[in-house]
């Protein structure tokens, strides 16, 4: 009860009230807590400039006695950067843009094809976010080598897609609201065919959702463990965090190593995140108001 | 401003699309020629049926590799591609490297619906799990000659030899040794021995034990060396009964006395055994705060990584009877697949494997194993060597395999580990955790 | 006449909206609806996983699944895990969104800041935690001289908050977002006409905040609930679901059932359980929630 009060009193400065005591005390909390939350950041940091007999013999806590870069080095080499960042660049990027088409159409024509086809195709879609790919990994592969796409590159997108998809046209579906219907009319009276309407009205509206879609898509795929190890587990196919994961149960007496390639892996994601961030939670408003 | 960002940002994102499909595609069709050659070379194989290996080397072969790897082994992939580049520049390897206790079974499941790749490197056991499915590829003796002749005894089913053992890792109780000079500790062949070091450690300050039972592979690990010498040295075919019902864990004292020795590494080990990864306990070692450790050679890579001049030496766990054995595990298995495209290609690897000594040493002081190729030796100083031939000139060494062949790892003993792992943590009786491995009796078959 | 030119028109379009929804209902039906019911029929048999044989057993394997000590035990740990990440991850979500929105400064710095974790792959989260449990954290009663159990995740008592902290820290960012859309959205003449109704704090909080939350709440519960249902990920580099079997999650059972056990058909029948559970779960709460938001 006494936390719900406090809170209270934080959501009566909605929207700018001045800054009271009761800011500053909020303020004050807020940013214990972001130090706590950002401490395992900073310790992975820390860890990733350490040599390995200071990992041992030094404080854990201590800072690193020179700023040394060969932790970055040999993980660079370990996880044999060059081909498996690009990788994972392309399967993201590829499975991300196929994804942002897809959903956007799939959603649309949902939203406003009649029909029976229509509404069950909605409930097919929302009932795929429930099942857990994660425990269909044996079957998922046995489709795969059927239609020849383990160990190839448009396999683990097509994967990516296949289970990305239902989210995204649920996600899609809940912004159609926001396009209005007049506008498409127009277009149609002017003589443009669906496809058209789509890309010439819809699609600009959509951008927004578009962002979120874009940022929540790419960092699961870019994350993605088991479909990845799954599909391409060849050497010159796999993605970075199958290298990662393998790094640590390989070099469990390096793991300054290991947090290296953490920040090596993290970076990318963390800056598509930061510069897109304003569209993304733009994107999230119309998401959570909508429902 | 807005629009302006997010067009050039898609725009980007295009780009680099765009970009990463160029790329993709330029080694697509690289794929495809790769693959163009290989079919190729195949058909003018078929061709020359008779055409000798030397012959069918001139062709471009990719052979698929699926290495199944200890963290011992990370890295020796590309000694055996640059050795084989000399020799057979026409063969290029593609190695798919996993971690064998966690992936090495899934991903020859998966491969069982596929088709295997050309060679999979295992452990001897996996022998008698897959060959009895039919997949796998005899060996020629050629190549098995080369390697000594106790290498063949767990890797031969009816008379046909599926795996062609490499390396050897020794199992026991490792300690160090001059802790053990300064207090004056004889080495111990009995529990009664055994436990007076533990009592002068614990009078002394020192850990007796040390150990990371974080690793449930640790807990399953040395709970089949207390097996191999309580059980398996008496009763061989213990498993066998086992699953005939004769024997039972529930009623086998000597099976549970082999579970019980786990509690007397936990009540003498460090309190955060179970927080504890396996450098960090091989450090604390190394430094002096624990006397002895049941393992594996693979802890020699950590405890000469730590401090090259750490001195230690093996024996093998006390039983019952005082007449333990060490145990000696056969590791890296080469395994071919019998419906391989290339079988000479595949031969070709097996021989540079077998007679390049050059690369064998190499593999052999870089994993700090044991050799198990006829005239080569490691060169690597490795303390507890001196130790090792002692009982081996004593004939007091055991093949592990046997055990797990008996008592199959994956889905039996790593099954059994974590109700062991539940007991010490008092999360479940002794009786329950004995009674769990009754039950699961079904899975403890090879096959 | 000009009926029929509309009617011909609308299924010109609609045959167009099929053709626009065809090519991702087509993956989405091969890459996962298809393994799905794959997952079913292997489920009715004893498939080992590996070998040619595989003999029909019907509902044996759900039989057995009710009786299998392992199987309820991992079931009631994802359980557990689950309400634990439900309750923790909305409060703490919904508190420091409101908490960024009551004017504070640098909001940005903190969203980032509470946002970051959850770019990282779970598998690295798990790892990194071990590790904090394991040599950093305990560092720090040797500075204060405290003596603070921070080996979580080496009891099975501590294995599940050790998790739970984990798992909170990852997520806690991604679904305040939410709730700071959705509180940011709510038009601020709302709170002024319930204050000049005489309305406190509590009160404007519950009349007003709450009901304008609804939508983001539905998301959050769910999306938290299934997400925590379908752990996987996070053990694997952490706890491999141990110590002893204290952790193991329902998907992590099924993993060591079907692969390392070699029982393909009981593991199949694990999966379909939980999908089962999935649904209903899902079913039971977006009707609850849904109900709640019109009452509102």
């Amino acid at each position: 009860m006494a936390l719900l009060k406090r809170k209270n009193k934080n959501s009566e400065e909605i929207p700018s009230t001045p800054y009271t005591k009761t800011t500053l005390i909020t303020q004050i909390i807020m940013t214990i807590i972001a130090v706590l939350f950002l401490s395992p950041l900073a310790m992975i940091l820390n860890y990733s400039f350490k040599t390995k007999k200071e990992l041992y013999l030094n404080s854990p806590l201590a800072l690193p006695e020179a700023l040394q870069f060969d932790n970055y080095v040999k993980a660079f080499d370990k996880l044999n950067m060059q081909t498996t960042f690009v990788n994972t660049l392309f399967y993201t990027a590829a499975s991300v843009l196929i994804l942002a088409l897809l959903c956007g159409t799939t959603a649309w024509a949902i939203a406003r094809g009649k029909g029976k086809f229509f509404k069950f195709s909605y409930i097919y879609f929302i009932v795929g976010i429930l099942i857990p790919y994660q425990a269909l990994f044996l079957p998922i592969y046995t489709i795969g080598y059927k239609l020849n796409l383990t160990n190839t590159r448009h396999g683990i997108i097509f994967m990516y897609v296949a289970t990305g998809i239902s989210f995204g046209v649920f996600l899609m579906n809940s912004f159609m609201s926001t396009v209005p219907l007049e506008l498409e009319e127009s277009a149609r009276i002017d003589g443009c065919s669906v496809f058209r309407t789509y890309f010439t009205v819809v699609l600009p509206l959509l951008k927004p959702a578009m962002a979120t879609l874009i940022i929540m898509q790419s960092f699961q795929i870019w994350n993605d463990y088991l479909l990845a190890s799954l599909y391409v587990s060849k050497k010159q196919l796999k993605t970075l965090t199958v290298a990662i994961q393998s790094l640590f149960s390989a070099q469990t007496s390096d793991y300054t190593t290991a947090m290296a390639a953490i920040v090596i892996s993290v970076l990318p994601i963390a800056i598509l995140f930061l510069s897109l961030q304003k569209y993304f939670i733009k994107g999230m408003t119309v998401g959570a108001v909508k429902g | 401003m807005r629009r302006k960002v997010v067009s050039a940002l898609l725009t980007l994102s295009m780009v680099a699309g765009m970009f990463a499909g160029c790329g993709s595609s330029g080694s697509e069709s690289a794929d495809t020629a790769a693959d163009a050659k290989t079919e190729e070379s195949a058909k003018e194989a078929d061709a020359k049926e008779e055409a000798s290996a030397e012959e069918a080397a001139d062709e471009e072969v990719t052979l698929t590799i699926l290495a199944g790897q200890s963290t011992t082994d990370a890295g020796i992939e590309d000694m055996i591609g640059e050795a084989l580049a000399e020799k057979y520049p026409n063969i290029t390897l593609e190695w798919e490297c996993v971690d064998w206790g966690n992936d090495f079974q899934p991903k020859m499941q998966q491969y069982m619906q596929s088709g295997l790749p050309d060679i999979m490197i295992g452990k001897a056991q996996d022998v008698a799990t897959y060959a009895p499915l039919g997949v796998l590829g005899t060996i020629d003796d050629t190549y098995l000659d080369r390697g000594l002749d106790a290498a063949r005894e767990n890797v031969t089913i009816d008379g046909s030899t599926y795996g062609l053992v490499y390396n050897a890792l020794y199992q026991g109780v490792y300690y160090n040794r001059a802790m053990f000079e300064e207090n004056g500790w004889e080495i111990p062949d009995t529990q009664e021995q055994l436990q007076a070091i533990i009592d002068d450690c614990k009078a002394k300050g020192i850990t007796p034990f040390a150990s990371h039972m974080v690793d449930t592979w640790s807990i399953g690990n040395v709970t089949m060396q207390f097996m191999m010498n309580d059980v398996f040295n008496n009763t061989p075919d213990w498993g066998d009964q086992f699953r005939e019902g004769k024997v039972k864990f529930e009623t086998d004292k000597a099976a549970q006395t082999a579970y019980q020795y786990n509690k007397l590494i936990f009540d003498n080990t460090y309190p955060e055994t179970f927080s504890l990864e396996q450098t960090e306990c091989d450090a604390k070692m190394v430094q002096g705060e624990a006397a002895m450790k049941v393992s594996g050679s693979w802890s020699i890579q950590n405890f000469l990584g730590i401090d090259e001049n750490f001195d230690f030496g093996i024996f093998p766990f006390p039983n019952q009877t005082g007449d333990s054995k060490l145990i000696f595990e056969p590791n890296i298995t080469i395994m071919t697949s019998a419906e391989t495209e290339h079988p000479d290609a595949v031969n070709a690897v097996l021989d540079v494997l077998t007679s390049d000594k050059e690369l064998a040493t190499e593999i052999y002081d870089y994993t700090m194993t044991a050799s198990m190729l006829k005239d080569v030796t490691p060169t690597f100083a490795n303390p507890s060597q001196s130790d090792i031939d002692k009982y081996a000139a004593e004939g007091r060494i055991v093949d592990v395999t046997l055990g797990n062949n008996q008592l199959v790892w994956g889905g039996f003993q790593e099954e059994n580990a974590k109700d062991i792992a539940s007991w010490l943590l008092e999360e479940l009786s002794f009786e329950d955790a004995l009674k769990a491995s009754d039950v699961r009796v079904e899975a403890s078959k090879a096959n | 006449m000009n009926r029929r030119k509309s009617s011909g028109m609308e299924r010109k379009m609609s045959r167009q909206y099929l053709v626009l929804v065809l090519p991702g209902f087509l993956i989405f039906t091969i890459g996962l609806i298809i393994p799905l019911f794959l997952s079913f029929r292997y489920s009715l048999t004893d498939w080992d996983g590996m070998s040619a044989e595989m003999k029909f057993v019907g509902l044996q394997n759900y039989v057995k699944l009710f009786h299998d000590k392992e199987f309820l035990e991992s079931f009631w740990f994802t359980v557990k895990f689950t309400i634990g990440n439900t309750i923790i991850q909305n409060i703490c979500a919904l508190l420091f969104a409101l908490a960024l929105d009551s004017g504070i400064k640098a909001q940005k710095f903190y969203r980032a800041a509470f946002f970051i974790p959850c770019l990282i792959s779970a598998v690295i989260v798990g790892f990194v935690w071990l590790k904090l449990y394991s040599n950093v954290l305990p560092e720090i009663n040797t500075w204060l001289g405290t003596n603070i159990n921070f080996l979580l995740f080496g009891d099975a008592d501590t294995v599940l908050g050790g998790l739970l902290i984990a798992n909170n820290w990852q997520w806690i960012g991604y679904w305040m977002l939410i709730y700071l859309a959705g509180l940011q959205s709510v038009p601020a003449e709302l709170y002024e006409a319930a204050r000049v109704d005489g309305a406190g704090p509590i009160k404007r909080f519950f009349n007003v905040t709450i009901p304008m939350l609804a939508p983001a709440i539905t998301i959050c519960v769910v999306g938290i609930t299934i997400g925590s249902l379908k752990v996987y990920d996070l053990l694997i580099s952490s706890t491999k679901g141990g110590p002893g079997r204290a952790s193991t999650s329902m998907i992590y059972q099924t993993y060591t059932t079907a692969i390392n056990g070699r029982q393909y058909g009981y593991g199949s029948a694990m999966t379909v359980t939980l999908v089962i559970m999935l649904l209903l779960v899902a079913l039971i709460q977006v009707k609850g929630l849904k109900k709640k938001e019109v009452q509102a």
